[in-house]
């Protein structure tokens, strides 16, 4: 019995000895390997799509010619616009919220914690409804400042918790040296916080800002669920309206291709001005 | 709308299958991507059948003459699209309800665009418009569920006529039954108990 085992065994190592490669074929044939199924997914992509349907339906230029321009100067500005608005509020907000996480003041701790929590939590299109739908009916009233209330309330409450928490994660990333140096040279909590602390903090959550800035920009085309007029359509609204309209999915596309002319930009301006951070630093 | 699941099931049985209902957004629908890429074999979905949207779907033959309708609460007294001068009037996304009003443009009235019925319902009831304009049956049917609340401030003849939607040259046998069960269910009064069943009135000859 025992003698078998061995001899199988024996049987098993040689067999495997002579099936392994070097570890430099071993590298080759998996990059080999990585390169035939990149090809082979792009061939099939290639043959098995339907092309002249699908570019007559969703890259057909004479349907994308009819967008321009209104799809840049009002549907694309709407979208940066309400980007903006939501961003400015959320961020002023977020950086009162994070100071209240922080806060020795408990009471000040606890709102900050249930409002971060709540609107973290809940979906952002049901948010919207309630401030334009759910407010009137409880007030009688519609929010003032009618169409952009609801606009800047609608993106920045819920971006001010994202944000709360980014800052805050970033005041804590400041090494407490740098407090205490602050403190020692005769500043207050105060002024310390406000000049050398949250200054530092910016620097360190610029790329998980810039991520909120870019969700922001897409979130912006929930807010059409509060009703538009022509001059207050955004992107998406935009292309949806042009698809019914002229019965072609192609606004779909150039829609979606516009939302980069915002980010893309963005994302470079972000990668500059972190290379100058580090080399500040 | 349960008027065209009714009829649909009336399609369904002559086909001797099962219906599996796909709830799916209007543009999709319309826009005949829904019945190309095979989500659904036939739309029901009260649509009325025009000549841009029959380039990409084969239309039945029509089953229910639509009116448009505006809708304004109850004792507001507006008469007409005109009468929502400096008032704001609302219409839903990708109907022929905004086409008309859009074709209309009544001057100084502000026209605000809502996603679904459900926001436009909304948007009148929070006095956010003061008139919404939708196919007739939706709001006769509304103000049925919110009694005394709202009314029909104007209706307004647009000779749209709602059909049942295939994939274009896609399925022409099924077509075919559609329109025969249509044809059927007209002359053995099964059609009109159904119309009974959901308008409460018979269908004007």
């Amino acid at each position: 019995m025992a003698a078998t085992t061995t001899a199988d065994r024996t049987g098993g190592l040689q067999r495997r000895r002579r099936s392994r490669l070097t570890r430099r074929q071993r590298t080759r044939l998996i990059r080999t390997i990585q390169y035939a199924v990149f090809v082979a997914v792009g061939l099939l992509i290639v043959l098995k799509a339907d092309w002249p349907r699908l570019s007559h339906d969703y890259f057909n230029l004479a349907i994308a010619r009819q967008l321009f321009p209104d799809i840049l100067f009002t549907a694309l500005r709407n979208t940066a616009a309400y980007t903006a608005m939501g961003f400015v509020f959320g961020l002023g907000f977020g950086l009162l919220l994070a100071l209240m996480r922080l806060s020795v003041v408990a009471p000040y701790r606890w709102v900050a914690n249930v409002y971060i929590e709540f609107f973290r939590g809940i979906p952002l299109l049901l948010w919207l409804f309630f401030l334009g739908y759910g407010v009137p009916t409880a007030t009688g009233a519609q929010l003032p400042g009618q169409p952009y209330s609801p606009i800047v309330l609608g993106l920045g409450m819920p971006a001010a918790a994202y944000m709360a928490e980014t800052i805050r994660a970033g005041i804590q990333a400041v090494p407490k040296g740098q407090a205490e140096a602050a403190r020692s040279l005769g500043m207050s909590h105060g002024q310390a916080m406000v000049s050398i602390v949250i200054p530092q903090a910016f620097r360190i959550i610029v790329p998980p800002l810039t991520n909120e800035v870019i969700l922001l920009t897409k979130d912006s085309s929930l807010v059409a669920i509060l009703g538009v007029t022509i001059g207050t359509k955004e992107l998406t609204k935009f292309g949806r309206d042009a698809l019914n309209q002229l019965v072609n999915p192609t606004p779909l596309v150039i829609a979606g291709l516009c939302y980069l002319i915002i980010t893309v930009p963005l994302s470079l301006v972000v990668r500059r001005l972190e290379a100058r951070n580090n080399r500040a630093r | 709308m349960g008027f065209d699941m009714d009829l649909i099931d009336l399609v369904a049985k002559k086909l001797g299958v099962i219906q599996t209902v796909v709830d799916t957004p209007f543009e999709g629908i319309k826009s005949g991507q829904d019945l190309n890429t095979g989500k659904c074999d036939i739309a029901a979905a009260g649509m009325t059948i025009k000549p841009e949207r029959a380039k990409v779907i084969d239309f039945s033959v029509p089953y229910f003459n639509a009116t448009q309708a505006l809708l304004i609460k109850k004792g507001a007294g507006y008469a007409s699209l005109e009468s929502l001068k400096g008032k704001k009037l609302g219409d839903q996304s990708g109907t022929t309800g905004k086409d008309y009003v859009t074709s209309q443009h009544p001057a100084g009235v502000t026209v605000t665009e809502f996603e679904d019925l459900a926001t436009l319902q909304q948007a009148l009831a929070t006095d956010q418009i003061q008139g919404a304009v939708d196919d007739l049956p939706v709001w006769t049917d509304y103000i049925k569920k919110n009694p005394g609340k709202f009314e029909i401030g104007a209706e307004f003849q647009t000779g749209e006529q709602y059909g049942f939607g295939i994939k274009k040259g896609g399925n022409p046998a099924l077509l075919k039954t559609v329109n025969e069960v249509i044809a059927a269910a007209k002359t053995d009064g099964t059609y009109n108990t159904i119309y009974m069943k959901w308008f409460g009135t018979k269908p004007a000859a």
